[in-house]
């Protein structure tokens, strides 16, 4: 088979084990009867998710978590890779500095989420900062990585032709950067998801994190799961599009397609 | 033993072929120690001592551990003797020089540049973005047979179209010296074979002075105007052979007697080691 069909096979495959799954799931819940309370059928689901979307209900909500993430992810990013490259580049920094990171990227975030609510209020603006903080260490570990992760015949290399160490730093450390940090960035785009609703769980008036507790109360679970279905199209979009860019950006890495045991 | 080879023991005088005007390269009674985490000295080269003149080539042929990588890298300016002396046109070597350039085992190209902008590297470093660079560099390409792969990123190319960008790029700033550590060991014996055609083609018509790494001594022999022999613990010359075959050499070369018998008085030397370390 040629790699295209080949690669349509495979995509027809997991199509066909989720339709199989959740057909599996549908049977069940009307064979065994069991209470759309405890695990509603997917139809129900499905109807609940259009409800949310004709009615109007989902919007605002979706909006809040959505400015939640992308800012949060944003502000992380350019944290983690400032940060990252500050202390790869002055080692006085990592000396000075990494340690408290390390120490504070222990403490829980969802331990700590509260405080932020009180500092920073029951807006957008906690929910940002403390998604911003969950994206932030994955990034500035990769950053670190990646400047560490420099071919040594590369920098023999580049000594030999009399290269500066700016001309070192543009030409050769920061693309073999690129590689670790985007890996690093796919970490952050799937977490993001999960600092917005931490925050939004801890204290707010909207975001889909208060939605899922204020369905929960009022045990429309079938409302729950399809607000379930929302963030993790957020999390796909965030990951695809990270993803996207580092197919464009690095794409001298021929990512294997062959598993790693037989 | 019954070559007439140069033998160098505790005279630290080598023995050279003339000069019109002193040689290019001379290294003289060079030491290489350094310790590693355990320890304990390892003494890199002992007491290294040869000139080598304009446009001569030279091979240096050794196993595993005899220092010939470390020779190159002092002679490159990548690291510095703990003492003795190698200069280049009597200047003492402190740093990388502009007219020595090294082509590695490895072909060391950047993955998210074209060939073409590999092997403009050297002169953007320096700031040269002339379209009379680009000319040179593309010429250097065609040269190589590489042509029509000036706008391919090196992850299209195979080892050994690698590894001749990797020549091209060496020679943009048109270096008095090439210094090549194993830059064909990494290849399949055909692709080499042909490389090696190459190299004495580019020798031929560029005429640099070139110091050439390898373990094979096939390579060495065919390639060399005199053989270098290392041997390890501690790094050092053992012997330096002419090579008597007259030029131009090609694969038929090895084939003639004399060829057989230069190359067997090399393996000869290395004794017990030679199983082992030596691709015959």
């Amino acid at each position: 088979m040629s790699p295209p069909a080949l690669i349509t096979g495979h995509r027809l495959q997991s199509l066909a084990l989720i339709i199989g799954v959740i057909g599996a799931w549908e049977l069940s819940c009307r064979l065994f009867e069991i209470p759309p309370l405890i695990l509603p059928a997917p139809h129900a689901i499905a109807v609940r998710f259009v409800s949310l979307i004709t009615s109007g209900t989902i919007w605002p909500h979706l909006l809040a978590t959505l400015t939640a993430v992308l800012s949060g992810f944003g502000a992380g990013v350019v944290a983690g890779i400032v940060l990252g490259a500050l202390i790869s580049l002055v080692p006085a920094v990592e000396r000075l500095v990494y340690p408290y990171v390390v120490a504070l990227q222990t403490v829980p975030k969802i331990a700590i989420a509260p405080l932020f609510i009180i500092w920073f209020g029951y807006g957008v603006a906690s929910k940002v900062v403390i998604t911003a903080l969950v994206c932030f260490f994955p990034v500035l570990v990769s950053v670190m990585a990646g400047f560490h992760s420099t071919d040594r015949d590369q920098l023999d290399m580049m000594r030999a032709f009399g290269a500066t160490r700016w001309q070192t730093l543009v030409r050769l450390r920061l693309p073999s950067a690129m590689v670790i940090i985007f890996s690093g960035l796919e970490i952050a785009a799937v977490m993001a998801v999960i600092g917005a609703i931490v925050g939004e769980f801890v204290g707010a008036q909207q975001g889909l994190g208060y939605l899922i507790t204020a369905l929960n109360f009022s045990l429309d679970v079938p409302g729950v799961f399809a607000v379930l279905i929302f963030l993790s199209l957020i999390g796909i979009l965030l990951h695809g599009s990270v993803r996207a860019c580092s197919r464009r950006f690095v794409f001298w890495i021929r990512r294997e397609q062959t598993p790693l045991v037989r | 033993m019954t070559l007439p080879v140069e033998r160098q023991s505790e005279t630290t005088k080598p023995v050279a072929p003339a000069y019109a005007a002193g040689p290019l390269i001379e290294i003289r009674g060079l030491e290489k120690r350094f310790s590693t985490r355990s320890g304990e000295v390892v003494h890199a080269l002992s007491n290294v001592n040869l000139d080598i003149g304009e446009h001569e080539f030279i091979s240096v042929v050794g196993p595993s551990g005899c220092g010939k990588t470390t020779l190159l890298r002092i002679l490159a300016g990548l690291e510095q003797g703990s003492s003795g002396a190698a200069l280049v046109g009597g200047e003492a070597i402190s740093a990388p020089r502009p007219d020595v350039s090294v082509v590695f085992q490895q072909a060391t190209l950047l993955p998210w540049n074209n060939v073409l902008d590999n092997v403009l590297l050297p002169v953007q470093l320096r700031g040269d973005k002339s379209s009379a660079s680009r000319t040179r560099a593309l010429a250097l390409l065609a040269f190589m047979g590489l042509g029509e792969f000036a706008q391919k990123y090196p992850f299209e190319l195979s080892g050994g179209m690698q590894q001749r960008v990797a020549i091209c790029r060496a020679l943009m700033r048109d270096p008095k010296i090439l210094l090549m550590d194993e830059p064909f060991g990494a290849l399949d014996a055909m692709t080499r074979e042909m490389l090696n055609m190459e190299l004495m083609r580019l020798w031929s018509e560029e005429k640099k002075t070139v110091v050439f790494i390898t373990h094979s001594i096939p390579e060495a022999v065919l390639l060399g105007d005199r053989v270098v022999v290392m041997s390890p613990r501690p790094g050092r010359i053992s012997a330096i052979l002419p090579v008597d075959i007259p030029r131009p050499r090609n694969l038929k070369t090895m084939a003639l007697p004399r060829f057989g018998e230069i190359c067997h008085e090399i393996r000869s030397m290395f004794g017990a080691e030679l199983h082992t370390e030596i691709a015959l």
